[in-house]
């Protein structure tokens, strides 16, 4: 039997960055909030994910951070999109629609 | 009962079982192990250790302080495994050609980045790029490159250069970056005041956790991979600054050493009848084609290098880091055929010096008691001499000496000849005639080629009466080549016979022998009679004899100046000096 879960999770993992924008887009968020939320929607299933594509994500210019202190352990992290980031949003939803026109014709017709 | 440890993460105190303590650190330091090479490591390993302790805290209340096993595998559960989220970043990260951040993950948080500019282009991109970079309109930039083509086309090398080592912004992320936020001066320096707080603050965190460590006293190794760590981080910051100042260095003398190069090559190919080198390289090279090749070969030779250095440099700048192989290959290759053409010159025209040929040539001197030894009235070629350098100051042709040795170019109905210095010598006649001989000297490939060439030389002596007159060079054609030619005039006086020698002839003499140790510049002007010993002056009375002044100097000398133990005594009629125990003194009379 071909394991799907595996396709899956590369699949999910190809669009996380897209959703991590997306999430920030609506206002600034620290890790765990960006984790329940995708949690939520089924996107991520370990955490270790999250913090290596937001650094990297960060160094590109695409996000930004401010440390805010929390009344409940150690200071937060919020992420928020830079100007760089939203414009790079904007490109990633235009071709995220195109790929999905394209995958849905290609995966409809018989 | 059980014992607990005392951790810390990311600030925060926990008291933690031991068997759960082993199991956490063994996990963070795989987690570590994965991220370790990745740049932005710490980074992560920070953001997922607050995490970790913001879930330890959810675990922990007043009631349950401590943390126990199955509250790390529910962070383990979180969290997911090493493999399962860090490999996959890492790939990434090393896997960076096709990735759209390939170029910046190498890098801490960079703002604007070189590219070329392949969307508004009129080349390769490379002035819209900088543009870019710089921030001003790239149409100056564009002037600029033009004028310096105008200049010995050195735009053109320093353009392509730049071409190829400024990568074309291809994706979105990368035509981001290009127009990214400036880097300017203000940003720089909140660059190096951000890295400063930062380094504050990991010095900070490493303080802090060492104290910790060593009053747990519970992993000295751990305690000294974070001093390396930090000493790590240091060194890193200031490679960093030193590795700009190389890239600046690399670019500003490699920028200086091509524009010697080029002037200097531009100079030798396109300056052929006002440059100096050119006409010497012409003058050893046997035929035209080698000329360019030598030029070619030599601008390719020492050019590559340079070349190289000016791209080094800028990638370092820059911090380009893709890496182009084929440029590395191919320029190895072009210098190594830049070297092959001048080994192919250099052996052909080095084996042109093979061979040395001397042609003797008598001339029939009709003998007169006293023999009239003078210059030509009108020197070959002086007018039309190109002077080098080292020439010195005076009539020209006249002037120069044959002690200088140096050959020169001249010009004569647009042919290039080389010209040298003669000798000449006064030697004792073996008959009862005045002889003189020419001996002429020249190399080449082999024995009949240097022959002919010596055959060449032209140099004149005439006779009329009692009067000799000399050429003051010899001259060889452009044809012949430069192949170390050389001229002695030998003149064999039989003992009795006097000779005459002109001022004019100075320039000709080389150390000719006399019984009285004369300079050449005191002979002229006087009359020698050759005797069994040799030539001996006629009229020098004026002058003291050198072979006696020579010793009565050095008398002189032994007792003006008194050296002892007590130290050393110079007086004489000029200078007193004195050095003993009390110093040295000197003490000049004046007259």
């Amino acid at each position: 039997m071909v394991n799907s879960e595996n396709t899956k999770a590369q699949m999910r993992k190809g669009v996380l960055e897209l959703c991590i924008l997306s999430i920030l887009s609506q206002g600034d968020a620290y890790p765990t909030e960006i984790i329940e939320k995708l949690k939520e929607t089924k996107l991520v299933v370990v955490e270790g994910t999250l913090y290596p594509l937001l650094t990297r994500l960060k160094n590109t210019g695409l996000l930004n951070y401010r440390w805010e202190e929390s009344n409940s352990g150690p200071p937060r992290k919020y992420y928020m999109l830079t100007e760089i980031g939203e414009t790079y949003l904007k490109e990633l939803h235009l071709s995220w629609y195109e790929l999905v026109d394209a995958v849905n014709k290609t995966i409809t017709k018989k | 009962m059980n014992k607990t440890v005392t951790i810390n993460i990311s600030g925060i105190i926990f008291h933690i079982e031991e068997d759960a303590y082993d199991k956490l650190s063994k996990y963070l330091n795989t987690i570590k192990g994965y991220f370790s090479k990745a740049d932005g490591g710490s980074e992560i390993m920070s953001d997922i250790e607050a995490r970790i302790a913001e879930m330890l805290q959810s675990k922990t209340s007043a009631i349950k302080q401590v943390v126990l096993m199955s509250d790390v595998d529910f962070v383990m559960d979180n969290m997911g495994k090493p493999e399962e989220f860090a490999g996959d970043e890492q790939a990434h990260s090393q896997n960076s050609s096709n990735s759209d951040y390939s170029e910046y993950i190498n890098n801490e948080p960079v703002k604007r980045r070189l590219y070329r500019d392949g969307d508004s282009k009129v080349l390769g991109g490379v002035c819209s790029g900088i543009g870019h970079y710089f921030g001003f309109d790239p149409v100056w930039l564009r002037i600029a490159l033009a004028l310096l083509l105008v200049f010995a086309g050195t735009g053109v090398l320093i353009y392509i250069i730049l071409w190829i080592a400024i990568p074309e912004a291809k994706t979105m992320t990368e035509k981001l970056a290009m127009k990214g936020e400036k880097a300017d001066i203000n940003n720089i320096s909140k660059a190096v005041k951000e890295e400063a707080e930062q380094l504050k603050k990991r010095m900070e965190k490493y303080g802090k956790e060492f104290s910790n460590m060593t009053s747990n006293s519970e992993a000295p190794r751990n305690a000294a991979e974070k001093i390396i760590d930090f000493f790590g981080d240091v060194l890193g910051n200031v490679g960093r600054v030193l590795l700009k100042i190389v890239g600046v260095l690399l670019v500003v003398f490699g920028i200086i050493f091509f524009l010697g190069l080029t002037s200097s090559v531009f100079g030798l190919s396109f300056m052929m009848d006002s440059s100096n080198g050119s006409e010497w390289i012409d003058m050893l090279l046997l035929d035209g084609k080698d000329f360019y090749i030598g030029i070619i070969g030599i601008a390719i030779f020492a050019g590559t290098p340079i070349i190289m250095m000016i791209y080094g440099g800028i990638k370092i700048l820059f911090k380009i880091n893709y890496r182009n192989r084929w440029v590395n290959l191919s320029a190895g290759i072009i210098w190594l055929v830049g070297f092959l053409m001048l080994l192919y010159v250099g052996i052909k025209t080095g084996s042109d010096f093979n061979k040395t040929a001397k042609v003797r040539e008598n001339i029939t001197v009709t003998n007169y008691d006293t023999l009239y030894l003078k210059m030509h009235e009108t020197p070959v070629n002086s007018q039309e001499l190109n002077f080098s350098d080292n020439e010195e100051e005076g009539e020209k042709g006249f002037k120069t000496n044959r002690r200088d040795n140096n050959y020169m170019i001249g010009t004569s109905n647009s042919m290039k000849y080389l010209l040298g210095h003669a000798q000449l010598n006064i030697i004792k006649s073996q008959t009862d005639k005045v002889e003189l001989v020419i001996v002429k000297e020249a190399k080449g490939g082999d024995k009949r080629s240097a022959t002919e060439r010596a055959k060449n030389i032209s140099y004149n002596v005439s006779q009329i009466d009692s009067l000799i007159q000399f050429d003051n060079l010899f001259k060889v054609n452009n044809a012949d080549k430069f192949r170390v030619q050389d001229v002695t005039v030998i003149l064999k006086v039989p003992v009795g016979k006097v000779v005459y020698l002109d001022k004019s002839i100075e320039s000709l003499m080389y150390d000719i022998e006399n019984v009285t140790n004369t300079y050449d510049g005191d002979m002229v002007n006087r009359r020698w009679i050759m005797t069994a010993n040799g030539l001996k002056c006629l009229d020098c009375d004026g002058i003291t004899d050198n072979s006696d002044k020579n010793n009565s100097d050095e008398d002189d000398t032994e007792k003006d100046v008194k050296i002892t133990v007590n130290g050393v005594d110079v007086d004489n009629k000029d200078v007193q000096v004195k050095l003993d125990t009390n110093g040295i003194h000197i003490h000049t009379k004046k007259k």
